[in-house]
């Protein structure tokens, strides 16, 4: 299947590299040339521009930081709309607010391109390794058609609903890992505080009913001070502000992921942003002076 | 000075009237007809469109709801923008993010129009006796030229800085305010699961180190049981949801915010949003029926 992508960033690159792996022909375009090159060198087409890309193919990705980017790449001059070819899927993997995604999907259904929300979960190494787990939002058919494509991306692929229904799902894992981190950057400050080994903490924890991906993978990482991204803080801020907001929207009390927020705050207004979200253990060790 | 005055609601209402006893020539306009009306036995002019009112005054004061209202009535179709002479000035009282109250100074000074940001604490008792605590952005000189206008609403009259600042001061009042009522509800909710009388808790603190004007007002609001706004819930929650925004863009941590944040939620969740935000007892009482007084 012919295929455009467009965002070639930290998660981008390498979705892009799969798909080609797995044989599919892919046309891209990017602003800054540069990020384009390992693509191109892998055999990639380089496109002028987001309706370049769309006149060549018949789905086109994107993976962008937020839902303005969005906009531009599939609404803006020079976008996907303007060089759609007939019955064009436009598949956004970014993390954007659903009613964004609704909106954007609507205006493209009057110009006769169906658009799929697919925002993923697993991180870069997810990326890479072709392990994400992909929420898609949207036309059955279109997702069929669709569907080899994320197989060559991700591990567990799902259609949960209507148009928006990839993002409300991608809310709920973003509330579950922010949540999470904080829980378990929590625990392990607690057991030091307490004088206690926390690494033996963690051994024994996840043998238990506190066992989670995130004590297991983000717990080490906090034990490791390994506080490289990842998953930038920054990131994860922008994402729970997409559920505060809608929760605000909606009438509906989420008071963990609201202090979680707030954490997230302070970790980008202390100069944390760039790190990944483990260095909440720091944030923590700053309030409670357990700091090295 | 010749004003104008957009936004005859609960607030704005009074404010124009007393601009008309303060014996100022005032011209009003609004989207419904009826509601700028009952201003006009009492001397006002009824101008068509908001450039109408703009080309026949020295200053337009506005109170309306949302930020997107104050954009549309200032550089909407036929709004202000396109009546204002240069040297006039746009006195905006409504409470808006302070992001926006820059931007739209900034517009203005394009065409040498000039801006305050002069929101209001206080509430709709305070706009009918003209006891309105008025947070000023923007420049002196400009607030030096509408005190006498500003004085005939409110007291306490602080310039706080520069366009935005004043937006600013009302989401801190916003913070406190709320946050307080929630204290407040709190501590209601505490003394009735103890079987304790409410009314004789809340006299009891009125004397000591807890005593606030929420807890006078709001307090006792929630010892009658009187939910009736008062200040409407919904625009508590509006509020909330502006200032939290501007702390994720600042970086800024709010925690006690946040959760009065959630708690406005869950009151707008059970339909009590026209209500007013004592209604916050409520939402505590609905987790925990039990603990609600018996009538």
């Amino acid at each position: 299947m012919e295929v455009g992508f467009i965002g070639l960033g930290l998660m981008g690159r390498p979705m892009a590299l799969n798909l080609m792996k797995a044989g599919h022909p892919v046309s891209v375009w990017s602003r800054r040339r540069e990020s384009m090159l390992p693509l191109l060198d892998a055999g990639a087409r380089e496109c002028s521009n987001a309706a370049d890309v769309a006149a060549r193919v018949e789905v086109v990705i994107s993976m962008v930081a937020d839902a303005p980017d969005v906009e531009q790449v599939a609404l803006g001059p020079e976008g996907v709309a303007e060089g759609a070819r007939p019955g064009l899927v436009f598949v956004d993997m970014s993390t954007i607010a659903p009613a964004a995604a609704q909106s954007i999907a609507a205006r493209l259904a009057d110009r006769g391109i169906t658009m799929l929300d697919a925002p993923v979960s697993g991180g870069e190494v997810g990326a890479i390794n072709a392990g994400l787990t992909i929420m898609v939002g949207g036309d059955a058919a279109a997702f069929e058609k669709v569907e080899p494509l994320f197989q060559a991306m991700g591990k567990t692929v799902s259609l949960i609903g209507d148009s928006g229904a990839g993002q409300v799902a991608k809310a709920c894992n973003q509330i579950l890992t922010g949540v999470g981190v904080a829980a378990v950057a929590e625990a392990l400050n607690f057991a030091r505080k307490s004088g206690v080994d926390a690494s033996k903490v963690r051994e024994a924890l996840l043998g238990g009913f506190a066992y989670s991906r995130i004590l297991e993978n983000h717990g080490q990482r906090m034990l490791d001070r390994n506080f490289n991204p990842g998953f930038k803080a920054w990131m994860h801020q922008k994402d729970l502000r997409i559920v505060m907001e809608e929760a605000h929207r909606l009438g509906l009390a989420l008071p963990s992921s609201a202090a979680t927020a707030q954490m997230f705050n302070a970790m980008v207004g202390s100069g944390l942003g760039e790190d990944d979200s483990v260095a909440m253990l720091k944030l923590l060790e700053r309030m409670s002076g357990t700091e090295d | 000075m010749r004003v104008g005055f957009i936004g005859l609601g609960a607030m704005g209402r009074p404010m124009a009237e007393h601009l008309l006893s303060g014996g100022h020539r005032l011209a009003v306009w609004a989207r419904r007809r009826a509601s700028a009306e009952p201003l006009v036995p009492a001397g006002a002019v009824l101008c068509g469109s908001p450039s109408e009112l703009a080309a026949t005054s020295d200053v337009v004061i506005t109170i309306v709801t949302l930020g997107s209202d104050v954009e549309s009535v200032a550089f909407g179709e036929e709004g202000l923008a396109a009546g204002f002479a240069p040297g006039s000035v746009h006195v905006d009282m409504s409470t808006i993010s302070p992001a926006l109250a820059r931007a739209l100074a900034e517009r203005y000074a394009a065409q040498g129009v000039a801006w305050l940001d002069a929101p209001v604490s206080g509430g709709d008792v305070a706009a009918r006796d003209a006891a309105l605590a008025i947070m000023v952005g923007g420049d002196v000189e400009t607030l030096e030229r509408v005190r006498p206008l500003l004085s005939c609403l409110g007291k306490r009259i602080v310039h706080v800085g520069p366009a935005g600042a004043g937006q600013v001061a009302k989401a801190c009042n916003q913070m406190v305010m709320v946050a307080t009522i929630q204290a407040c509800a709190e501590a209601m909710h505490l003394a009735n699961a103890h079987r304790v009388d409410p009314a004789a808790v809340r006299a009891a603190l009125m004397g000591g180190s807890a005593a606030s004007r929420v807890l006078e007002v709001f307090g006792g609001r929630m010892v009658e049981r009187d939910f009736v706004a008062g200040v409407q819930a919904r625009l508590h929650h509006k509020d909330f949801g502006i200032l939290l925004n501007e702390a994720v863009r600042l970086g800024t941590p709010l925690p006690v915010a946040a959760q009065v944040g959630q708690q406005l939620n869950a009151l707008m969740a059970s339909g009590w949003g026209a209500d007013d935000t004592a209604s916050l007892l409520k939402v505590l009482e609905r987790v925990r029926p039990g603990d609600r007084p018996v009538a």
